[in-house]
């Protein structure tokens, strides 16, 4: 099957401004999204995250190392032909509505006229802006800018959508809605590349997660195979008397096996990892 | 790996696009009602005038005026205006969120230009209206009052040229437009690039001089460097045709073809010059 997204050995340095130093934000990484899965990024801020996926949209290049989308080269404009992209904090032209706003993008995208009416009204509705879409961009608050910027983003029926940070500002009841949003993408058949620090919504829309730390890629896997990993598989004991549980418990002990009253969660592994990153390995 | 159908192509129409969204930024930032306040003071200025009463040389006066207006504002505006276009939408992280779209950065180089240079033409008209109404007027009732200075009673300024005038200096406007353009897409701030691009205005403005002064040069490298900077930058005086009108020369067709011919190549060397830089400029 084809990648619709692929980041072969890609190493991203920055020059510190008015010095001879350099920061790498992001450190040999490899990733392979594959197409109709949703993949999520995480990690710690400053982990680059946000460089990544720059680098994958050309908009930078990177150090060393190759970006495609869909098998072309991420500096072609070509490649861009089927991905649409929220960024972290957007910012849009604040002259226009909500409305023009996603005109102009549609234009842009190459959409015709009758087509163009249509969708802004749905996608408008499906980001929950019904009512702010013929306000100007420039009043919008921080969760409506993200809301719109998710609207621009699927303006061009993209077949990948990249999401850095979508539901940062965005109140629990917009954020469940973008959860369900991303659903119905894969549902549809869509590929989605998702960057939160929520990571208990990561964890209930993900198939997929990789954890950056420093510019490296520290972990990747299911969600499953992350929080249940072989030696630490849990077991469920329903409708258990509290003696029939207390036995069960001391003769796993006796094997030399831990007993856990919960399943680790992604957001235990993901402060565990984060401190061991912060540890340093220099 | 891509099939044909799936190769971007470069678009005119993203770019005219680009282009008019550009120009309705310019609009709605009410940079135009600027611009008509400062039109309609010096059509004001220029009333002013009508205490001398000097008859048919007023007009002179007035038109030297209106021209020297429409040159220096219309630079300015060039200057400031294309830088707070373009410079503008990286600095508000806006061309961001365009450049992730399937679109060459050429188009939004272009787009961005002709969107800068529009605007700035909406003002060249406005002025060049306003000198040709402030003419028009005080040549009616100078005429009423000194019917002797107008052989058979016939208008002596020639609006024609006026508007000729008007089309010369849009030229070189463009080509600061593009100068601007080029400037904003290595600057980390719009000052930087307002501030080159008023060094090129000024530059270009003085050029004939140096080039005078080179001829006095012995030293090949002094001579290389200005033979240099004679090509890399425009010459501005070229556009100074306004004193030869206010004499009441008529300007050659030839002039108006050359000068075009000037502007298309200044103006598409500095722009494809900004393109390679744009494209490789990181975000
Ligand atoms: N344009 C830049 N110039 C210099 N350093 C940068 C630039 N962009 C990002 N960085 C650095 O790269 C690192 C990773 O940043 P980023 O990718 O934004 O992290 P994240 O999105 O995971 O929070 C940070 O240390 C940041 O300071
Ligand atoms: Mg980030």
């Amino acid at each position: 099957m084809k990648l619709a997204l692929s980041i072969s050995g890609v190493t991203k340095d920055f020059r510190i401004p008015g010095s001879k130093r350099w920061v790498r934000a992001v450190d040999n990484l490899t990733l392979s999204i594959r197409e109709n899965e949703v993949y999520g990024l995480l990690g710690p801020n400053g982990s680059g995250k946000s460089t990544t996926i720059k680098m994958a949209l050309g908009l930078m290049k990177p150090s060393v190392g190759e970006c495609s989308l869909f098998g072309v080269a991420s500096d072609t404009p070509s490649a861009r032909l089927n991905v649409g992209f929220l960024p972290e904090a957007p910012y849009f032209q604040r002259f226009l509505t909500g409305r023009e706003l996603l005109r102009y993008f549609a234009k842009l995208a190459g959409l015709s006229r009758p087509e163009t009416a249509k969708r802004i009204d749905a996608l408008l509705e499906k980001v929950g802006l019904e009512d702010a879409g013929d306000r100007r961009v420039g009043g919008y608050s921080k969760g409506m800018l993200q809301r719109i910027g998710l609207a621009q983003a699927l303006v061009g029926d993209p077949k990948l959508l990249i999401l850095d940070e979508p539901t940062a500002g965005v109140d629990p009841v917009g954020a469940a809605e973008i959860a369900s949003i991303i659903r119905t993408l894969k549902s549809e058949g869509k590929t989605v590349l998702l960057c939160s620090h929520l990571l208990s919504q990561v964890e209930s829309v993900c198939d997929r997660v990789a954890i950056m730390g420093r510019g490296k890629r520290l972990l990747e896997g299911s969600i499953d195979e992350l929080t249940l990993g072989t030696d630490s598989s849990s077991l469920q004991l329903d409708g258990a008397s509290p003696e029939l549980r207390e036995s069960v418990a001391a003769l796993a002990a006796a094997e030399g096996a831990r007993v856990a009253t919960r399943r680790r969660s992604l957001e235990d592994l993901f402060l565990e990892l984060a401190k061991g990153g912060e540890g340093g390995d220099d | 790996m891509t099939t044909d159908s799936e190769r971007l192509k470069w678009s005119l129409g993203r770019a005219t696009t680009i282009g008019l969204n550009t120009f309705r930024e310019a609009v709605r930032m009410k940079l135009f009602l600027a611009m008509t306040a400062l039109a309609v003071c010096a059509l004001a200025s220029s009333f002013l005038f009508r205490e001398f009463n000097f008859g048919s040389s007023e007009l002179k006066f007035i038109a030297d005026f209106g021209f020297g207006g429409m040159t220096v504002f219309g630079s300015a505006l060039a200057v400031i205006v294309t830088a707070q276009l373009f410079y503008g939408e990286i600095e508000h992280r806006t061309a961001y969120t365009l450049l992730a779209k399937p679109l060459y950065r050429s188009e939004f180089v272009l787009g961005k230009f002709f969107g800068a240079w529009a605007t700035v033409l909406c003002f060249m008209a406005m002025l060049a209206l306003c000198l040709v109404f402030a003419l028009w007027w005080r040549e009616t009732s100078i005429m009423a009052e000194f019917p002797e200075e107008f052989v058979n009673g016939r208008r002596i300024v020639r609006y024609g040229d006026i508007l000729g005038f008007a089309a010369l200096q849009s030229i070189r406007i463009g080509i600061l437009c593009a100068v601007v353009i080029l400037f904003s897409t290595y600057a980390t701030s719009a000052l930087f690039s307002m501030v080159l691009g008023m060094l090129v205005w000024i530059v270009g403005q003085l050029q004939h001089v140096a080039v005078e002064a080179w001829a006095t040069v012995d030293s090949l490298i002094l001579k290389g460097i200005y033979a240099l900077a004679s090509f890399a930058l425009p010459n501005f005086h070229l556009f100074d045709v306004g004193e030869r009108l206010a004499l009441g020369e008529a300007l050659p067709g030839s002039l108006y073809g050359k000068l075009i011919l000037y502007g298309a190549l200044y103006g598409s060397f500095y722009l494809a010059i900004a393109c390679i830089s744009f494209n490789r400029r990181e975000f």
